[in-house]
């Protein structure tokens, strides 16, 4: 233990003095076997939460190219903080893009083929100059920002991902957003999602949690852990995915080349998780061994709405862009703990999700334990988002499909999402919409998978209750923004689910979009826009 | 390497037994044996497998006679339309690209024995997507799929390869050298973009014809990938990533492509949507144009009219056994026989095997039947894509 900490002095030592004698772009990470500290937080204050983000970029010695949100602390950089804010509050995110010498991931001599058909750059609508609003060119240095799962107005200075384009130089462009006075606590987090640039930036690192705050149930008094799962593209000079390392807030978790990181816990005290995966690609199935024994985890909430009844679960299944909330049980004296993702099965053509280890759970009578879960808040008056979901009647039914075609096993691949009846295509920024439905609606959408690898629904703006899965029931009514669909084998039957789609707040009218959130295959083409208009 | 052991010692056993016998696995004169030819694609050392074809009591099958060790290494997959195996017209030598160090491999069929390796330019570079080829009797084309050059070697006695020229290439869209063919002084590629172009080689180096152009299926980004021309030179078609089954012909005979011709052939029943039709090869009689579905795992066989270059649907196989589990592509297909219909279908599965399917065709039905033995593994490769049939169709 000594020794450890003698390294972690060290080494915060030498990092402290990295960033004073070089000036950096993005802010140093946390080397390989440190300690797992929590994102900076960020409160609401009267109400409001008021910062200046700015995204930039830099490449590192191994070629890396990180993109980092910056937040400017007590003189200090801090990369992407944690933002919390209560329902009701208003949050005002000033976002300025400096991203210089953007990075083409494919290189200028690898261009994918397809590149141009899947509208990852060039022409977009015609631009206004200079109004961000209006869908300006899309270039490499572009960004914007979409809160994800949170369930806001699709307009421009909220969360518009299809009109707002941002660019490097721009002046600082506001987000202003209210936090709908009934919306659950729970997590969500932020990330960028200019179409063809989304998976570039946040393999960078530009992602960060937020968290609504609210009572969530049992964690008064426990130690609130916030873990965001990232992953790091190591090898820029191939435009095949992967090695794509994983990193548990910036620290890599590359066990054996590297020690783990290390979560410093006090013996015998739960603790509330709350946990994003950021990745981009990776299919995360968590759990917690004690010794060798996987723990029952307590479940409380998954993509940021709590759960009606909790559940214990020893694996934590979290596709890409889902959430987690859960209690850990506290680490017994004399045992150390492993925090571990177990592997999944991205089918045959998927990209390997293979086991890893996340962390190593070190316990002692005096760690230094993050911030405790605040008190329950007042409970809103008014019904909760999506309330009596379950039982409204479908004003309409849609069947959708994810299909790929590749003219390679290496690709360049053409990734679809698909309405039935429609013609398969790669989504371009200037397509019109695939669904057109009206606020007010419920609808009950049956999505399947007809492609040999995994995907990742998502749709923006609201949640959804699955109904059933590969047509059977789901004996629950929580709410998810994000859902996995498992590869086709090639023989069965393919693999579904059904949702229903809540489309009755009438501060989501607008066009948003719903996409599979593999980044690779959302910029690749796998999207499709979807038009609410305001009822009569 | 993901030889098994326990077929390491059979193929060893049956190499060193041919070396020392070679009658004892060669016919007699006038009854050439059939040998399966792969590009085994293998990161680590490249190899290319002969398989010996034969029919015993379950039907067609496939033996391994021999996996040659090539100097290079593979790259374990790529474009399918390209081919990375290919027998020059006189049959006597084999050449099998090696993309993980940009060369290309030459092989004596007779004796199974490895000729020399040629590179090309400094600049010619195929780490992406492979190195497919073609050629004649005077030259052989390669397409490297990283530098998007296509490189002109002369074809030498003995198999030798002698490097001339280095043409850089580029689809409408920016898309890269994927299938290629040869008729007479005519290249034609196709870049996977949607584009395609032909070249006029008849100086060796190719020059293009000022063709290139967009197919028809390009409006519906439905992409030509690899490309087979009709013995007479009169068509070029080519199979198209594409939802369901889509090939495009377009007719030569002007000296240049001519615009596309579409044809959709459907969707087998219990195929996904977007099943890719990437691969195309003309029987040797020309009457069936088999497609290979990639992404649907089967394979098709469609009635091809010479005279006019009409495509229509024929018939499906069922999804091919190992579908997903463990390969997941249909890469290139060839033919056993070198008259009629080719008899049996032979289907490079990415994964890796080889898959034997039996065609049979009254001329306006037909049918494609696995056969009982398929597949074949192919456990040298590390993701097998191109095949070739020895002695080659006469085409």
């Amino acid at each position: 233990m000594r020794a450890i900490f003698r390294f972690v002095l060290l080494s915060s030592l030498l990092g402290a003095s990295l960033i004073v004698s070089a000036q950096t772009i993005c802010p140093l990470r946390p080397s390989p076997g440190s300690p797992v500290e929590n994102p900076l937080d960020l409160y609401s204050q009267n109400g409001t939460l008021s910062l200046d983000l700015l995204l930039q970029n830099q490449k590192e010695n191994d070629g890396y190219m990180h993109y980092c949100y910056i937040y400017m602390y007590q003189g200090q950089q801090i990369e992407a903080p944690t933002l919390r804010l209560n329902p009701g509050d208003r949050l005002l995110l000033n976002l300025t893009d400096n991203i210089q010498a953007p990075y083409d991931r494919y290189g200028a001599a690898r261009k994918p083929p397809m590149e141009s058909m899947a509208g990852m750059k060039g022409a977009h609508h015609p631009a206004s100059p200079d109004d961000p609003c209006s869908g300006q060119q899309m270039m490499l240095g572009s960004t914007n920002i979409h809160f994800h799962g949170m369930n806001i107005s699709p307009v421009c200075h909220q969360d518009d991902v299809i009109n707002t384009i941002i660019q490097s130089g721009d002046p600082a462009f506001q987000y202003n957003i209210q936090v709908p006075s009934n919306d659950p606590p729970g997590m969500f987090w932020y990330h960028p999602h200019v179409h063809g640039n989304t998976t570039t930036q946040v393999e960078g690192g530009a992602a960060g949690a937020i968290i609504i705050e609210g009572d969530m149930q049992g964690t008064h008094g426990l130690p609130e852990r916030v873990l965001v799962i990232r992953q790091q593209f190591s090898n820029p000079d191939s435009w095949i995915p992967g090695p794509n390392e994983l990193t548990v807030n910036f620290q890599p978790a590359i066990y054996p080349q590297a020690p783990s990181p290390v979560i410093n816990v006090q013996n015998g005290q739960p603790e509330f998780w709350r946990l994003v995966n950021a990745t981009t690609q990776a299919f995360l199935s968590l759990q917690i061994q004690f010794g060798t024994t996987p723990q029952q985890l307590q479940l409380l909430a998954i993509d940021g709405v709590p759960l009606q009844t909790p559940t214990y679960q020893t694996t934590l299944s979290v596709p890409p862009a889902g959430r987690v909330e859960f209690i850990m049980p506290g680490l017994p004296t004399g045992q150390s703990g492993t925090f571990l993702t177990t592997g999944f099965d991205t089918g045959t053509v998927g990209n390997p999700n293979p086991p890893q280890i996340l962390g190593t759970i070190v316990g002692s009578p005096t760690a230094k334990l993050p911030r405790s879960a605040p008190p329950a808040t007042k409970a809103p008056t008014e019904p909760r988002r999506f309330a009596g979901l379950a039982t409204q009647i479908p004003t309409a039914i849609r069947n959708l499909y994810f299909s790929e075609q590749t003219i390679g096993s290496n690709g360049p691949t053409q990734y679809f999402i698909t309405v039935k009846g429609q013609q398969p295509k790669v989504f371009h920024m200037d397509d019109p919409p695939a669904i057109v439905t009206n606020t007010g609606a419920v609808e009950d959408w049956t999505v399947e998978n007809h492609a040999g690898e995994a995907h990742a629904f998502h749709i923006h703006q609201i949640h959804f209750l699955v109904l059933e899965i590969d047509g059977v029931p789901v004996q629950s009514s929580d709410l998810q923004d994000t859902i996995t669909i498992p590869a086709w084998d090639g023989h069965s039957a393919y693999h579904s689910v059904k949702l229903r789609m809540d489309f009755r707040d009438p501060n989501i009218a607008g066009t948003f979009v719903y996409h599979c959130h593999i980044l690779d295959h959302e910029d690749g083409g796998m999207m499709a826009k979807i038009q609410v208009n305001p009822s009569n | 390497m993901k030889l098994r052991y326990g077929l390491l010692w059979p193929a060893l056993v049956l190499t060193g037994f041919s070396l020392l016998c070679p009658a004892a696995t060669k016919k007699n004169p006038g009854t050439p044996p059939v040998y399966v030819i792969t590009n085994d694609d293998t990161i680590a050392g490249n190899s290319a497998s002969f398989y010996a074809a034969s029919t015993g009591q379950q039907g067609p099958t496939l033996t391994l006679q021999n996996s040659l060790t090539l100097t290079g290494r593979g790259i374990g997959g790529g474009f399918f339309g390209s081919s990375r195996v290919i027998i020059d017209p006189a049959g006597q030598c084999a050449y099998a690209s090696s993309a993980g160090t940009n060369n290309i491999n030459a092989i004596d069929i007779q004796s199974q024995q490895a000729m020399g390796t040629f590179a090309g330019f400094q600049r010619d570079r195929s780490t992406t997507n492979g190195i497919g080829m073609a050629m004649n009797g005077s030259y052989l084309y390669a397409g490297y799929t990283q530098s998007n050059t296509i490189v002109t070697f002369a074809v030498m006695p003995g198999c030798q390869l002698s490097l001339l020229d280095s043409t850089a290439v580029s689809g409408l869209s920016g898309g890269f050298v994927g299938g290629m063919a040869i008729t007479g002084n005519m290249l034609v590629v196709a870049y996977g973009d949607g584009s395609i172009e032909s070249f006029n080689i008849a100086n060796g180096a190719p020059t293009p014809n000022n063709d290139e152009q967009n197919s028809t299926g390009f409006a519906q980004a439905y992409f030509p990938e690899s490309v087979d021309i009709t013995s007479d030179g009169h068509f070029a078609i080519f199979g198209d990533a594409a939802i369901g089954t889509t090939v495009e012909v377009s007719d030569l005979s002007s000296g240049k492509l001519a615009p596309t011709v579409q044809y959709g052939l459907g969707t087998p029943a219990n195929a996904i949507i977007g099943n890719n039709s990437a691969t195309v090869w003309l029987s040797p009689d020309e009457t069936l144009l088999y497609i290979g579905n990639s992404q649907g795992g089967s394979v098709m066989a469609a009635f091809f009219n010479r005279t006019t270059g009409k495509v229509t649907s024929g018939c499906y196989s069922q999804v091919l056994s190992g579908f997903f589990n463990p390969w997941a592509y249909v890469g290139s297909l060839a033919t056993r026989d070198t008259t009629g219909t080719g008899g049996v279908l032979y289907v490079a599965e990415f994964g890796s095997s080889i898959g034997i399917v039996e065609v049979q065709s009254d001329g306006s039905s037909c049918t494609l039947q696995e056969a009982p033995t398929s597949p074949i593994s192919d456990d040298t490769s590390d993701g097998l894509l191109s095949i070739q049939v020895y002695p080659r169709r006469p085409f």
